[in-house]
């Protein structure tokens, strides 16, 4: 294997990161689902890419205002159904991300279904670097602030949130706007790696495909969507000898990952708290002897009346 | 030792209709500072659906609710709209609450669970935790966040359980630890929806404790549901009785439990409740 | 001439909505006891589509015998998913996420799978009714529509005599709202959830063969569920006229759409239905509300 290839997939694992950071943030803290991230990775792209390719925009502005695009679009559309519950807000962003394909395929200003093409290539192996290194250490401030703690307090439990004084839509429709914005900006990197963009690259599969990522590396952990990232995107160029086998073996995975360990990888864990936390880890170990000790071993099963 | 301070929570003419059936109907009272204030009534009586009322999870069908003298929720009468502020809103303004059936952040550590629900006593804007340098108004505000949830765990005696995650936690420990998050707030008035649900009497009585010395240190005025006539009789100050969703009675605690009205309802209904009621009286 | 070609139109619409209807039955049945979405629901109906395909080109068999054989094999695999997806999920109280990513691997894995073995080029059913339409009143009425919708009438109906009259659709519709009481009332949940897997399979099943009969079959064709899964939640996820009354609505205004405005607007008026729907009412035109509780 060539470092030419190898740069190739690392570069393909940047664009891919951003869109995962944004889900996990989305899907990971906050507890909602997502099966329109395409969509909003669609709008990035395509907005960058005519930034670059009719505009004559330089690469990094062109980038950010992918990524504003899919925002806008993210809080237009949150601002619509995110009062919605759990399931019916899934089913609302599947319905978003193939309308916005569907648009683009029949907008000749866009190129149709023939998408754009005659991109310049931008995107490369630094640009990947500056934006994955940016887009993670955003996420990782916000998450540990006050704001992070409410939106996982949103996944925990959304009515105690409220009950809490946490403006619960708020912090959703925040989340979402993020989440919209790091998956434009992926689009943006997608555009300018492979210098042209097609509707069909855009599907709902992908959307799926990104879900997928997150929930290997572990729901509500930034270690674990970097991780997954990695080696989700890694294991298929590896496997690509198995031709149509990969993707049969790669279904199957999906299953039995969900059937074993629905936890994924790192669920809930970072890498520092591997490092950083024995102490806390002894103590809290400490606590639970104690805890059974003294209630004959029925902690969390409560007490009978 | 009750403190005879002005009017904290008044309800008037509450009514909140699920379909057809009137869940509760025509309800009035008010809760004075300070006090400690029973809602107590047979199964089904409309106590839950009170404090749903007035937190904000559901919007009034009439009446009017006032904390402090703000309308929190009225329903729609005489030409003039229905207004409802939103829970979150109402928590902010000062009102939290516990829940029958415990609901915490149930796979973060009890340490967490406290240092969410103090985000109020912080303000930094959104883009702030980006810069993290000292003396910036964020790792300030982070440290005095830090400090204040911590100072309530050992408050509230749950300091060697900080990072026990909070599922793992026994029954009564669960219920304290929701009374912390609810404190951490720092509310006027705090909702106890069942606070004694599924303890003995040595934890019963701790927590009649607990409550008295809440109420002092944090200055607040208390609105507790129960069924533990106990509890209720050890530590109200005064007692609203509901039945079918109406006012039967309000009064001290032994004018409720001298009341023929009362004790008929509890009778009336439900025969486990009379010894309830007969022990409160000893 | 005006009125005849929309009658044309209105058959046309017929015919794709009983495509869509006999599968949002199963979304739906699926939906009204586990509360997710079963995307694994187009694989089900891709296998049937081949089912019939191998049934009448391989095996030679007679048509109603290998559409028989295509609705028994597409129930068994729908029950087969079930039960070897769905019950560990299920037995440890998964929250509705993990079944749709699940549910979404078997598709993945039930797709590649087919696309590896048998490969990924368009088949044709065998001919079995005559292409030549049947003349009526001006109008010129397809075959296989006829089929499609003679089919779609039959079967749905009796789904909804099973659901509504027998023993066995007493205990679907009481573990529709609620399992747990329905356990306790003595109602066997496993074997509900199995009969809601197999009635929707077969069903799915039809509606893959039939599909293919009318255009080919291909390893992606169970793409079409995503429409009729719109249909479903149009018509009120869980609710069993609700799907069929949304899926004839899609097919119909599909059909209008591609007819009197433009055929590229004919899969975008799905998604802004579904849309339109989720914000104006989430629970679509027949599904029941729910209330949360504290």
């Amino acid at each position: 294997m060539s470092w030419y290839y190898i740069e190739g997939i690392l570069i393909q694992c940047g664009y891919v990161l951003m869109v995962v950071l944004g889900l996990s943030l989305l899907t990971g803290f906050t507890g909602l689902f997502s099966f329109g991230h395409a969509g909003f990775m669609a709008i990035g792209a395509y907005v960058a890419a005519i930034s670059t390719a009719k505009w004559g925009l330089p690469f990094f502005p062109a980038l950010l205002l992918g990524g504003i695009a899919a925002g806008l679009v993210g809080a237009g559309l949150g601002s619509l159904t995110l009062n919605l519950k759990g399931d019916y807000f899934c089913i609302a962003t599947l319905g978003f991300g193939e309308a916005v394909r569907l648009i683009l395929e029949n907008w000749e200003y866009v190129g149709g279904a023939r998408g754009i093409s005659g991109i310049p290539w931008k995107t490369d192996i630094t640009s990947v670097l500056i934006a994955c290194t940016a887009g993670t250490l955003g996420l990782m401030a916000l998450i540990r602030s006050r704001h992070g703690r409410s939106i996982i307090a949103i996944r925990e439990d959304e009515l105690a949130a409220q009950m809490s004084g946490i403006d619960t839509f708020r912090y959703k429709m925040i989340a979402l706007i993020f989440s919209a914005v790091y998956a434009g900006i992926g689009g943006g990197l997608l555009a300018h790696y492979m210098t042209y963009i097609q509707p069909k690259m855009f599907q709902m599969v992908k959307s799926t495909e990104y879900t997928i990522i997150v929930i290997f590396g572990g729901l509500g952990s930034i270690t674990g969507s970097i991780i997954g990232t990695l080696i989700l995107t890694f294991l298929p160029e590896l496997l690509r000898t198995l031709n149509n086998w990969r993707l049969v073996i790669y279904g199957l995975a999906v299953i039995v990952m969900m059937v074993i360990r629905p936890r994924g990888l790192m669920g809930g864990v970072e890498l520092g708290d591997l490092f950083r936390l024995p102490a806390r880890k002894r103590a809290a170990r400490l606590a639970e002897q104690r805890l059974k000790s003294m209630n004959g071993g029925d902690a969390g099963k409560g007490a009978q009346r | 030792m009750k403190r005879e301070g002005g009017e904290v929570l008044k309800l008037e003419h509450v009514t909140k209709q699920f379909g057809g059936l009137t869940a509760v109907g025509d309800v009035t009272f008010d809760i004075r500072e300070g006090e400690i204030f029973g809602l107590i009534g047979p199964n089904g009586a409309g106590k839950t659906t009170i404090f749903n009322l007035i937190n904000g999870v559901y919007a009034l069908s009439a009446g009017k609710i006032l904390f402090y003298g703000k309308t929190i929720g009225a329903g729609a009468a005489e030409g003039k709209k229905a207004l409802q502020l939103k829970p979150f809103r109402i928590a902010q303004m000062g009102i939290t609450r516990t829940f029958q059936n415990i609901r915490l952040f149930k796979n973060l550590t009890v340490y967490d669970n406290v240092l969410i629900a103090c985000h109020r006593s912080a303000n930094y804007g959104l883009f702030e935790p980006l810069l993290r340098l000292k003396g910036t108004r964020f790792v300030k505000q982070e440290k005095a966040l830090k400090h204040k949830a911590e100072e309530l765990l050992d408050l509230m005696g749950l300091a060697f359980y900080r990072d026990v995650v909070s599922v793992n936690l026994p029954y009564g420990l669960q219920r304290k630890l929701e009374i912390a998050r609810a404190l951490a707030l720092s509310p006027k008035l705090l909702l106890l929806d069942e606070p004694a649900a599924g303890m003995n009497p040595e934890e019963t009585d701790s927590l009649m404790q607990m409550i008295r010395s809440i109420r002092d240190d944090f200055h607040l005025t208390v609105l507790i549901i129960e069924h533990h006539m106990d509890l209720i009789m050890g530590v109200c100050d005064r007692i609203h009785v509901l039945n079918f969703g109406k006012s039967l009675l309000e009064g001290t605690p032994g004018q409720v439990q001298n009341s023929p009205a009362v004790i008929e309802a509890y009778l009336g209904v439900q025969d486990g409740e009379r010894c309830a009621v007969k022990e409160g009286e000893q | 001439m005006e009125t005849e070609q929309f009658l044309q139109q209105m058959i046309n619409g017929l015919s794709l909505g009983s495509v869509y209807a006999l599968m949002a039955v199963g979304y739906s049945l699926v939906y009204s006891i586990m509360n997710f979405s079963n995307f694994a629901h187009g694989g089900v109906i891709m296998v049937g589509a081949y089912i019939g395909y191998y049934a009448m080109t391989a095996a030679n068999m007679p048509f109603w015998l290998a559409f028989a054989l295509c609705g028994v094999g597409a129930g068994l695999l729908a029950v087969l998913l079930e039960v070897s997806v769905y019950t560990p999920l299920r037995n440890r109280n998964a929250p509705f996420l993990y079944y749709i990513i699940s549910a979404m691997g078997a598709s993945i894995f039930l797709e590649n799978f087919v696309i590896a073995t048998i490969g990924p080029t368009y088949r044709t059913y065998p001919q079995v009714f005559s292409t030549a339409p049947i003349r009526l009143a001006g109008l010129s009425l397809g075959r296989i529509d006829l089929m499609i919708i003679a089919v779609a009438a039959i079967g749905l109906i009796a789904l909804v005599i099973i659901i509504d009259k027998t023993k066995i659709g007493l205990g679907i519709r009481a573990s529709s709202f609620s399992i747990k009481a329905s356990q306790l009332m003595g109602v066997n949940v496993n074997v509900t959830i199995f009969l809601v897997f197999l009635l929707g399979g077969i069903l799915a099943g039809f509606a893959g063969m039939l599909f293919g009969m009318k255009y080919t079959v291909y390893p992606t064709i169970g793409g079409i569920t995503t429409k009729s899964f719109v249909a479903a939640v149009f018509g009120g996820l869980g609710s069993l006229p609700g799907a069929i009354i949304g899926s004839v609505l899609l097919g119909v205004i599909e059909v209008m759409v591609s007819g009197y405005i433009s055929s590229n607007f004919r899969d975008l008026i799905a998604f802004v239905i579904l849309i339109g729907i989720l914000i104006v009412k989430p629970t679509g035109l027949m599904g029941k509300p729910s209330e949360d509780k504290a």
